[in-house]
C-alpha cells in the first residue's frame, strides 16, 4: 500500500474514534511538526508548546481532511502554519522586550539530535563550533521576517516542494520562489555581518 | 536590475530560473543562459551567490530531536490516554528527577536577569533599612527562639504597648470623658432595699457580690468596731501623674 492510502487509511481510522491510529499519527508526525514549531518560534519550550496545540486542534477538525484535496502532509503544515501565524501575532508585544531576557543557552531538548549523541570521530572543539555555528544560523533565521522565514523553512528544511509550498501558504508558485530566494539571501547577509562582526 | 536584458535573458527571467537552477533542475540550454547572465549582471551574480550561501547555511541546520514526554504529553491532552510505546520505553522518573522537573520553571524564571536585578534590589533596600533602623545580624542571631522566651517577650511587648497607650494623656481624657457621658446618661441606680428585693427573687444562681455576703452577717457577729453617728469628714484628693 502506498503511503497516501495508509495515511487515509489511518485518518478514517482515527475519525472513527480509534486511539492506536491516532497514536500512531502522533509518533509519524510529531518530529517533523516540532522541528517546524522549533525552526520557526526559535524557542524549544515554544515548540513543545505548540507542537502540542497543532496536534489538539489536528484531533478536532480532522474529519475536515478531504484525501482529494491534497496529502495530508499538506493539510498538517497548513494547520501548523496557521497557528504559528496567530503565535507570531499574539506574541509580537512579547518579543520586543523578551530580546534583553534571552537565555545565551539554547533549551536542551532543542540540541539537534547529531550533537546529542556524541560522535566519537569528530574532536570536541569542532563539535563546539559545529553547535556554535549551528546557534548562529538559528538565530540569524529568527531574524528574517515571517514571510521569508517560513518559505525557507518549508523548503530548505522540510523539503516540501514549490506546489506544496503554494498551497501551504496560499500564494502563487511565483511568489513562493521569489520569497525563498530573498530568504536565503538575506540569510547570507545577516551570516556574513555576523561573522564579520566576530572576526 | 528587473527588466534588462543581458545575454538573451532578462533579470526578472533570472530571478524566476534561480531556483531551479540551485535545485540542478535546469535544461542544459537554459543553464548556459542563466549562467552566462549571471556573468555579465553583477546583481544577478550577487544574488545568486548570496541564496547559494543562504540555502547552504539553511541545510547545516540538523534536524532537532524532539522532548521525550512529547507524544505522552500530545496523547494526554487529546485523548486522555497514556501511549503505549512510552509507557514501555521510559522508566518510572525517581523522587530527585520529579523534583527537579517540578522545579525547573521556577529556577528558570529566577536565572532571568530583570528577576536578579529586583531580587537584588529587594535585599539592598531591606539591608540599607536595617542598617539605618539599627538592626544588626549580631543581635538577630542572639534571639532567644524557645517557646516559652518567646511568650515572655510577647506578654512584655504587649504590655508595653498597653502601657504606653493608656499613658497618652489624649487617650485618658478622652476614657474620663466617655465615662462621664455613661455616668450622666445611665439612670440614678434604684434604693438598697429594692435591690435586696431583686436579689431574693433572683434565680439565676449567679452568686452575690462578696462585699454585700459580708455586710448581711452584721447582727448576728459581734461588733468589732464602730464610728459616732456624726463621723468626721476627710477630703482626699487624686492627682494623677500623666507620662
Amino acid at each position: 500500500m502506498e503511503d497516501a492510502q495508509v495515511v487515509a487509511l489511518l485518518v478514517r481510522r482515527c475519525i472513527a474514534g480509534d486511539a492506536v491510529a491516532w497514536e500512531e499519527i502522533v509518533q509519524k508526525y510529531h518530529r517533523r511538526i516540532y522541528n517546524i514549531c522549533y525552526r520557526f518560534a526559535g524557542s524549544g519550550d515554544d515548540a513543545q508548546d505548540l507542537t502540542q496545540e497543532v496536534f489538539i486542534k489536528m484531533y478536532r477538525t480532522l474529519n475536515t481532511y478531504d484525501v482529494e484535496r491534497g496529502a495530508f502532509m499538506t493539510w498538517v503544515t497548513t494547520v501548523t502554519r496557521n497557528l504559528l501565524v496567530d503565535h507570531f501575532r499574539k506574541t509580537k508585544q512579547d518579543r520586543v522586550t523578551d530580546s534583553l531576557d534571552a537565555a545565551p543557552s539554547e533549551h536542551q531538548d532543542a540540541m539537534p539530535l547529531s550533537e546529542q549523541i556524541h560522535d566519537k570521530s569528530q574532536p570536541p572543539d569542532a563539535r563546539v563550533q559545529s553547535r556554535e555555528t549551528s546557534e548562529t544560523v538559528h538565530k540569524a533565521l529568527q531574524k528574517l521576517s515571517p514571510e521569508l522565514r517560513e518559505a525557507v523553512i518549508l523548503r530548505d528544511l522540510q523539503d516540501l516542494d514549490y506546489r506544496e509550498i503554494a498551497a501551504v501558504l496560499r500564494v502563487p508558485e511565483g511568489t513562493v520562489k521569489s520569497r525563498i530566494n530573498r530568504g536565503r539571501a538575506e540569510l547570507a547577509r545577516l551570516l556574513t555581518r555576523t561573522y564579520r562582526q566576530v572576526m | 536590475m528587473p527588466g534588462e536584458s543581458k545575454n538573451g535573458m532578462q533579470c526578472a527571467e533570472f530571478d524566476a530560473l534561480l531556483n531551479d537552477a540551485l535545485d540542478h533542475t535546469l535544461s542544459a540550454s537554459k543553464m548556459e543562459s542563466f549562467q552566462a547572465h549571471a556573468r555579465v549582471c553583477p546583481v544577478c551574480s550577487l544574488l545568486k551567490a548570496e541564496a547559494e550561501e543562504g540555502q547552504r547555511w539553511m541545510k547545516s541546520l540538523a534536524e532537532v530531536e524532539p522532548p521525550a514526554n512529547l507524544v505522552h504529553n500530545i496523547l494526554a491532552a487529546t485523548t486522555g490516554r497514556e501511549s503505549a510505546q512510552v509507557k514501555l520505553a521510559t522508566p518510572k522518573p525517581s523522587w530527585i528527577d520529579s523534583l527537579t522537573a517540578w522545579l525547573r520553571p521556577t529556577f528558570t524564571v529566577a536565572r532571568q536577569p530583570r528577576f536578579v536585578m529586583s531580587f537584588g534590589m529587594v535585599f539592598f533596600s531591606l539591608s540599607a533599612v536595617l542598617s539605618l533602623s539599627g538592626v544588626k545580624a549580631s543581635d538577630v542571631s542572639h534571639v532567644d527562639l524557645r517557646p516559652a522566651a518567646v511568650r515572655r517577650s510577647y506578654y512584655e511587648t504587649s504590655g508595653k504597648v498597653i502601657k504606653y497607650y493608656e499613658n497618652i494623656r489624649f487617650v485618658y481624657e478622652i476614657e474620663s470623658r466617655v465615662r462621664d457621658f455613661k455616668r450622666a446618661t445611665t439612670p440614678a441606680e434604684p434604693a438598697p432595699e429594692e435591690q435586696n428585693k431583686e436579689r431574693k427573687n433572683d434565680t439565676s444562681g449567679q452568686p452575690e457580690q462578696r462585699q454585700e455576703r459580708n455586710y448581711s452577717q452584721g447582727e448576728n457577729q459581734p461588733v468589732l468596731a464602730s464610728l459616732p453617728d456624726d463621723p468626721p469628714v476627710v477630703t482626699m484628693t487624686t492627682y494623677r501623674r500623666f507620662v
